[in-house]
């Protein structure tokens, strides 16, 4: 029996005597439940294909209505994501488009402080002339717009900035995979390759677990490699959900990941176990990485991770055996994607290690996705905008940072001397999770100019001047998304509901019209339909194909297995050494760099992670998911049993967590799922928007914990480099 | 897992306000053969009986959430022969309908038909019982299923029943109580019997499995434990037993007719009240189920 | 005779709750209604441990207790095996909650119905396309069909997996689990 269970046996008990007064109450809302109910006689019908919009992944599903109401929705299998199944998420999330908290008017923030409904044409005409009088007085560049990439979305966001000759379009990179793309980068010229998991013999996870932030494609496969013998090994401080298919929990300390694979990396090397025809043929700067690594043993490592040195030595000969049918996989936000001060360095090493097995390209190996996309629209009208002549804010300051990306934390760092005046955001909750958000709203609150365009009220939204209300994903068409795999798709967004509130717009509409009004509308001749039909017609299918079809495949495109010979920098190697690196202030190859933070006594890092049922902040407003965090208590922090004893907590005692930056009291999960080091904090909850009635007041907020810094170099935002102290409340 | 009582309090009001009406029915007749002369002590149980017993199944049906807002509904009660609730439902209706042709007769002043205070002890003994059995036939829950707590209920049932014919005869008809003293020894006797089947309860609740013991455990040493020891055992069972023994083994006759004296019964008659609810609500709140924990492999 | 059975194995359960939203979604049902809950189960001690997920739902057991002690017939077992509920019927007293061993009622604190799973899975085809708990399933931990049918997928599976009630004999499930 859980401690739940009891906290809430004990509230019965106490009360029971006196809850025969309140028993008339269960049947308030009783009509208002019938009314929402009674149409549910009607058939089923087809409405239509979409792509969730639940995580970034996007999968696509078909979706089902009963009288204009979503009912069924069944998972597409052609999509490369979703592979025919959907996760929690997406059956849930899809209720945000009934939300009791959905923004229904364009909103402006009064001298009190307060939000007032305004017109369509009151926000645009206002919100323009503030634009045209920045870039008057301070040019397009002191303009930023940050975006969670979707389909119409990253497409209207670029070109409505460029349009006004800003460059400066982020996504929410920073605090996702900006240190693991970016490091990655810097090694092959690429990122996001893909463990061929399914097929491997022996594949690594460093903190990345497909089971809990879920692609069900990648659900799939781990489980087909589980099935199929492969050796499944997790490196993460948590004993995650996706152990029911690994063979081996490797608890490592957060932060830590780098030394593990220089380890591991000197194992192969000092045992002359690497793939040398690869390395001579297509990589460049070894033997700086090895003269490099010499110093870094197994024996070193283990009092770094706290890994046995023998199992360093055991797992480094086992991916060795198992090459070039293993690697480690890419990992995404998780242990390095912007956790640390050495996150950028971790992503570097691990693609140098992969090299290492000559793994690039094969089967069971790593390899890049096949990719589609839209061919050259020819009619002039689709022509984009001149490409703005300056780099976008944060390129210089952080060299070796994804420029696609983009700082954006660092601008917005730049409101206060004046260099930023203007931001827009789009489908972002910045300030709630791209670093502190007390800091990030103070930043946003002293623009000149803010926007927020969102279908709920958000922290980022309250923070800003202007707050425009988005139609939901399933209420409107978006431009075709072209996905990567080993069969890449080009795959649609449809309207398959018609718009729950009248006064809301579509995102392609609202920058169209706001283009309009700030005088660059001739980019924004046409409509999304007319967009969608041109790019699909370049490549052979039109958007009355996809409508019926969904997901169009291309099978003529598919992956092919081969050795990967050519790589995307400079002179088409491997880069075991870079300049751009040695220029940032890292050493030409990957070295050992200390986490900004190293606990003391008493202390710990606050890690977070996904659980499967949210998104980061996102999701944490939908009743349908929310009600599980509450049923089963997946708001809590974790803690190590043995570390709980010693300190006298007990499973569900309520704790406080303290940081240099913030304190709060939540309950805690004592588990043995967790190494002694670590406190898990679930990234989703503490949403302090009272406007979201389900989400606010769950939980403590990761980010508040964490110090406002930027990772050097890289750009990330370090969400892990913090210490808390946790202390039994009344104790 | 997570689990929560399914019933609250209002079953638990139910379940004793059920069984009150019972035991005052039959404290009654026990009072028309015995005490043929404490006529108005007599009509007050008749009283007591179908108005207990009506507050009892409007709080139940208060519970009935589903049947409350269609109360037509209602009148599907009796479909299902294998339901002890159903079963409940009849003996409840008959018992209804004989005490409340009681209560008449005894407002026209025309005598009560032995014939007819049978039926009605009859049906009195069988609410008594389904009240006990309606939990002990869910073999989801050790600390119900099993043979004493009809038996349990019963005696708690007819103890609670007299208690409230004897309270409220302190205060109506002092003369009366003061006459009745084979009721008061019978009386004297439940709360005893009621300890030996509590504690057989618990004593073999607790061998049974883990979710018994952890019922157990609740009652006894958990969120129920203060309510369990102070409120059934000691206010409930052992302080009226304690009064009483003084009151009817150690008093002179005229203390025994004293308005101290009376005081005294009335306290230890308020507390056989007090424990017979608490009974209800402990057993029916810190029953866990079976399944709490499913098995480990 | 056509009698439904599942099989769930739980070897194959992350625990990503997929089913329970699925379900809500294919159901109508609001956010509170449940009709898988879930058993996380943890052992061992650090660093030496193991986890399971054992998600629960109504067993539809060939003798339904809460069928038995339903005193409105609300709660009835058709002829295929699946035991259902006459929403109409059902004056909510949580009878057949006490009565189910395997705490898988659940009660609609709108309605006061007592609800539960419908095996509505049985209805999917594609000419009904459905997310239910099967259909959703992203591990594939789930299977339905025909139990009397010895060459039915779901038959063949709870021989080859030696998959079981999860608590014995207590009642005859028809839900097997694979642990």
């Amino acid at each position: 029996m859980s401690e739940h269970a009891i906290t809430r046996r004990s509230f019965l008990a106490k009360s029971a005597l006196g809850a025969a007064a309140v028993a008339g109450s269960g049947y308030i809302g009783f009509e208002a439940w019938k009314q929402a109910h009674a149409d549910e006689t009607g058939s089923l019908q087809r409405a239509g294909h979409s792509l969730c919009n639940s995580c970034s992944s996007k999968c696509g599903f078909t979706a089902y209505t009963r009288d204009g109401r979503l009912s069924t929705m069944i998972g597409d299998p052609d999509h490369p994501y979703c592979d025919g199944t959907l996760c929690a998420r997406g059956y849930g999330y899809a209720s945000i488009a009934y939300s009791e908290d959905r923004l229904t008017d364009p909103l402006k923030k009064n001298d009190a402080g307060e939000f007032e409904a305004i017109s369509w044409d009151q926000a645009y005409a206002e919100i323009a002339e503030k634009i045209q009088s920045i870039i008057g007085s301070d040019g397009p560049q002191s303009l930023i717009l940050i975006n969670d990439p979707r389909p119409s979305g990253s497409y209207y966001t670029k070109r409505f900035m460029n349009a006004l000759g800003s460059a400066n379009v982020y996504t929410h990179g920073v605090s996702c995979n900006m240190s693991k793309n970016s490091g990655m980068t810097q090694a092959l010229g690429a990122a996001d390759f893909t463990s061929d998991v399914a097929n491997a013999k022996m594949v690594m996870f460093l903190g990345r677990s497909y089971c809990d932030g879920i692609r069900p494609s990648s659900v799939h496969a781990l489980q087909k490699a589980h099935e199929n013998g492969c050796h499944v090994v997790m490196v993460d401080p948590r004993y995650n959900n996706s152990m029911h298919f690994a063979d081996e929990w490797i608890p490592i300390r957060p932060g830590t990941d780098l030394a593990l694979i220089l380890a591991m990396a000197h194992v192969l090397v000092k045992n002359d176990t690497y793939d040398h025809d690869y390395v001579a043929n297509y990589t460049v700067g070894f033997e700086d990485w090895a003269a490099r690594l010499e110093e870094y043993d197994p024996a070193w490592a283990s009092e770094i991770t706290g890994i046995p040195a023998e199992t360093i030595e055991r797992l480094a000969n086992e991916m060795w055996e198992a090459a070039p049918q293993s690697s480690i996989e890419q990992g995404w936000r998780a242990a390095f994607g912007c956790a640390h001060q050495n996150s950028g360095e971790t992503a570097r090493a691990l693609c140098l290690f992969n090299t290492l097995l000559g793994c690039w390209g094969l089967e069971g190996g790593a390899y890049f996705p096949a990719s589609a996309s839209a061919g050259k629209l020819e009619d002039p009208k689709f022509a984009a905008p001149a490409a703005p002549k300056e780099k976008i804010i944060g390129a210089a300051e952080y060299p070796v940072s994804s420029s696609g990306m983009g700082v954006s934390t660092y601008a917005l760092s730049l409101i206060p001397e004046g260099k930023v005046k203007g931001v827009i955001f789009y489908q972002s909750n910045c300030v709630a999770g791209y670093s502190n958000p007390a800091q990030l709203h103070d930043f946003v609150a002293g623009a000149e100019l803010s926007v927020a365009i969102d279908v709920q009220m958000t922290e980022t939204c309250q923070a800003c001047q202007y707050v425009l209300p988005d139609t939901s994903y399933l209420e409107r068409l978006e431009v075709p998304e072209f996905v990567g795999g080993t069969v890449p798709v080009v795959s649609l967004r449809d309207r398959v509901l018609e718009k729950v509130h009248p006064n809301t717009k579509p995102v392609d509409e609202i920058f169209s019209e706001l283009a309009e009004a700030c005088g660059v509308g001739e980019y924004f001749q046409f409509t999304v339909d007319e967009l969608a039909d041109a790019q699909l017609k370049t490549v052979g299918c039109s958007l009355e194909e996809l409508r019926e079809e969904g997901t169009h495949t291309f099978p003529e495109k598919q992956l092919k297995y081969a050795l990967k010979t050519s790589w995307g920098t400079t002179d088409k190697k491997v880069h075991f050494t870079s300049e751009a690196c040695e220029k940032a202030g890292f050493p030409a190859s990957p070295g050992w760099l200390e986490p900004k933070v190293t606990p003391g006594s008493g202390e710990f890092r606050l890690i977070g992670g996904k659980q499967a049922i949210h998104t980061h902040t996102q999701t944490a407003n939908i009743p349908a998911l929310m009600e599980i965090t509450k049923k089963y208590g997946l708001e809590r922090i974790w803690m190590n049993a043995q570390v709980a004893e010693e300190m006298g907590i007990k499973d569900g005692d309520e704790v406080e967590l303290s940081s240099e930056t913030h304190t709060g009291v939540t309950r805690v999960h004592v588990t043995n799922r967790i190494e002694p080091t670590s406190i898990y904090l679930p990234s989703h909850y503490g949403c302090s928007v009272e406007d979201q009635h389900t989400a606010y007041g769950v939980g403590l907020r990761q980010m508040d914990f964490v110090p406002f810094h930027i990772e050097p170099g890289y750009g990330g935002t370090m969400s892990q480099e913090t210490l808390v102290t946790v202390k039994k409340v009344g104790a | 897992m997570t689990f929560e009582p399914i019933w609250n309090s209002l079953i638990a009001w139910y379940l004793f306000l059920a069984g009150l009406g019972a035991g005052a029915y039959i404290t009654s007749s026990f009072l028309a053969w015995r005490h043929p002369d404490a006529t108005s002590m007599r009509k007050t149980g008749h009283l007591i009986a179908p108005i207990a017993v009506a507050i009892g199944l409007v709080l139940l049906m208060f519970d009935a959430e589903a049947g409350l807002h269609n109360p037509l509904r209602f009148f599907y009660l009796l479909s299902n022969v294998s339901s002890v609730m159903m079963w409940g439902v009849v003996f409840l209706s008959l018992f209804m309908v004989v005490s409340i042709v009681t209560v008449v007769l005894d407002f026209m002043k025309r005598p009560v038909p032995n014939w007819l205070a049978i039926i009605g002890v009859a049906l009195g003994a069988c609410v008594g019982a389904y009240t006990g059995a309606l939990l002990g036939v869910c073999q989801t829950f050790p600390l119900w299923n099993n043979a004493l707590l009809p038996i349990l209920f019963l005696v708690s049932a007819i103890s609670s029943g007299a208690a409230s014919v004897l309270l409220v005869s302190i205060f109506g008809h002092a003369e009366e109580f003061n006459r009745v003293g084979v009721l008061k020894k019978f009386h004297f006797c439940l709360p005893l019997i009621e300890l030996v089947l509590v504690a057989s309860l618990c004593f073999i609740t607790a061998q049974t499995n883990p979710a018994g013991a952890e019922s157990v455990a609740n009652m006894i040493s958990g969120d129920w434990a203060v309510a369990f020891w102070l409120g059934l055992v000691f206010v409930g069972l052992i302080l009226p037993t304690i009064l009483e023994i003084r009151l009817l083994f150690f008093s002179s006759k005229e203390f025994e007719e004293s308005r101290p004296a009376h005081y005294i019964s009335a306290f230890s008659d308020a507390g056989v009240l007090v424990g017979g609810f608490l009974l209800r609500l402990i057993i029916t709140m810190a029953a866990v189920p079976l399944t709490v924990a499913i098995p480990l492999l | 005779m056509t009698r439904y059975g599942m099989l769930i194995n739980t070897k194959k359960c992350i625990g990503c709750y997929a089913c329970r939203t699925a379900c809500q979604r294919q159901n109508g049902l609001e956010a509170d209604i449940d009709f898988i809950r879930y058993e996380e189960i943890e052992r061992g001690t650090f660093p030496v441990v193991g986890l399971e997920m054992v998600p629960l739902q109504c067993m539809h057991c060939e003798d339904a207790p809460c069928a038995k002690v339903c005193p409105t017939g609300a709660t009835y077992v058709t002829d295929e095996g699946i035991v259902r509920v006459h929403e109409e019927r059902c004056i909510g007293c949580k009878y057949c909650m006490a009565a189910c061993p395997y705490q898988v009622r659940v009660h609609n604190p709108r309605t006061g119905v007592v609800d539960k799973c419908r095996f509505c899975t049985v209805n999917a085809s594609e000419d009904n396309p459905m997310c239910s708990c099967v259909e959703a399933c992203v591990t594939g931990a789930r299977m339905f069909g025909d139990l009397d049918d010895p060459e039915s997928e779901v038959s063949r599976a709870i021989v080859e997996l030696d998959a079981h009630p999860i608590m014995g004999d207590l009642t005859k499930a028809k839900l097997f689990y694979v642990r």
